[in-house]
């Protein structure tokens, strides 16, 4: 009597491949992940004086530009939702606004804007408070990192504006038709029925946007942010070793957008769903 | 007694297009109104403006005495008005039950146990309550439109509009979405329904009209108009009807 194998696992929908299912959970670029690091490792351990002290010093960098990434993106899917949806207002004041920023933001490199708000934005704002005579805004500091947080935010608002904007404009015009037809409102069909679906279609390029962000975060290391790239140039400046230094940042700010690329997929896996 | 829907003098321009030139029309509670025609003849736009998807420039539409011109009106118009559409329009991110439950609850207010109980009702009713769970895409084109129409019988509507209903499914699948629609005329439904199949004209409709370059050219009971001695009519009948 010959027994059935049992190899399939039972309410699969997968055919079945010997071995597919241990190697098809994990995702494969989590390979590039662990060379990276692994490299890193091999690094500290071989040469530890200057990697380890690299590291060691610029510690405290990394965590401000993970603060200022998390910080900036989750604001910048607030005014880019904002924006987006301002960008398909048929109010033309609403449209007018929207439009404008977007023109006028992704017209600027981010470099001058972030320039812009930590140099000149705050004497600006002490001028207007002398005119007004009010002392509070009269002496307006820049703070280095809230300057750093919103400049990143405007700009990325203005992009992941379009993003919404586009994602919204993909979904068909019946399925607003139907929900309106049921007696919905425009901000009901919207919130239960257009924006869930935008969302699920403008994963992708949001998590680009992500990644592209952390790595532009670097820039803010020239408005007196103490940043990854600001504590690998103090480094520098001491021990005079450009290829460890930088060697060393380049490998950290590798591993962070290897993981964000890696958490990015995960998601947009999670949540598939065919139309 | 008051017409359910009233309509005077309707004109429509689509840029330069004049697509409904002055129809006018009124549809008793109970009645079912089968509305033919060329494309391009405005039958859809017609449609359309009965539950004001399609502004219309001139004239005049009253629904169950509510007149169309504020923006709540038009709300309340609709939520007495089921609308069921060629392309289904199933909201592609939510299950079928939760389909027939959304707007019950966002507009009706109702809890979610009563807009799940009603929900499955209908599904029943359509014939298919083993796919409440089921995602839109998972489904044929004949259950995805017989889910809409449930969709649009949870909301409990006056009057229901077909914009062709069938034109958009297999024909082994315009069967079981026709006998939805019989169904539901035999229930006394009030229906106004673009749709080229003249079985279910012959078999359900109180009134035929044929509609042309944005008028309306002939009115008639299914018997007079399918024997019409209208030229145009009789034209447009010889080429829906393969004769």
């Amino acid at each position: 009597m010959d027994e059935q194998p049992k190899l399939r696992p039972s309410g699969s929908k997968l055919a079945y491949i010997p071995g597919a299912e241990v190697i098809g959970r994990i995702d494969p670029w989590w390979g590039l992940v662990v060379l990276v690091i692994g490299i890193m490792v091999i690094l500290f351990t071989v040469r530890a004086d200057p990697f380890w002290n690299i590291a060691v010093f610029v510690g405290d960098g990394i965590l401000v530009t993970i603060l200022i990434t998390v910080s900036s993106f989750a604001l910048t899917l607030v005014v880019g939702l904002i924006g987006g949806l301002g960008r398909l207002a048929r109010n033309p004041f609403l449209h007018g606004i929207a439009t404008l920023y977007v023109e006028i933001v992704r017209g600027i490199p981010l470099l001058v804007q972030l320039i812009w708000w930590y140099f000149a934005f705050p004497t600006v704002v002490q001028q207007i408070g002398e005119w007004l005579n009010i002392s509070v805004i009269a002496n307006y500091q820049a703070n280095p990192i809230f300057t750093a947080i919103m400049g990143i935010t405007v700009c990325y608002g203005a992009y992941m504006s379009e993003i919404y904007r586009a994602g919204i404009q993909s979904i068909p015009k019946g399925q607003t038709e139907a929900a309106r037809s049921l007696g919905m409102t425009h901000f009901q069909s919207m919130r239960h029925v257009i924006i869930p679906q935008a969302v699920r279609v403008v994963l992708p390029p949001v998590g680009n946007e992500l990644i592209a962000l952390l790595k532009d975060s670097c820039l803010v290391s020239v408005v007196a942010v103490a940043d990854l790239t600001r504590r690998g140039r103090e480094f520098m400046a001491v021990h005079f070793n450009p290829i460890e230094v930088w060697t060393m940042v380049a490998l950290i700010y590798l591993v962070m957008t290897l993981l964000l690329a890696r958490l990015v997929a995960w998601i947009e896996k999670r949540s598939h769903f065919e139309r | 007694m008051e017409p359910i829907i009233h309509i005077e003098n309707i004109h429509k321009h689509f840029g330069k297009v004049h697509a409904l030139r002055g129809v006018g029309l009124d549809v008793h509670k109970g009645e079912v109104v089968v509305i033919i025609g060329p494309s391009g003849s405005g039958k859809s736009t017609l449609l359309r403006c009965i539950n004001h998807l399609e502004k219309y420039d001139v004239g005049r539409i009253v629904v169950d005495g509510i007149h169309l011109d504020s923006a709540q009106n038009i709300n309340a118009v609709r939520q007495e008005v089921g609308m069921v559409f060629q392309l289904f329009n199933l909201f592609a991110h939510l299950t079928v039950v939760e389909n027939l439950t959304l707007a019950q609850r966002t507009v009706r207010k109702r809890s979610k146990d009563e807009s799940e109980k009603i929900a499955l009702d209908l599904l029943e009713k359509v014939g298919i309550p083993d796919k409440a769970q089921a995602y839109p895409i998972q489904l044929s084109g004949g259950q995805q439109q017989r889910v809409a129409i449930a969709r649009a019988l949870a909301m409990n509507p006056k009057v229901m509009l077909f914009d062709e209903p069938t034109s958009a499914l297999d024909p082994e699948m315009i069967k079981e979405v026709l006998d939805v629609m019989l169904a539901l005329a035999k229930e006394g439904m009030t229906m106004v329904v673009v749709s080229h199949e003249m079985g279910f004209a012959r078999a359900a409709a109180n009134r035929m009209i044929l509609l042309d370059e944005g008028v309306i050219v002939e009115e008639a009971t299914p018997d007079k108009f399918l024997t019409s001695s209208n030229e145009r009519t009789r034209l447009f009948l010889s080429k829906v009807l393969h004769m």
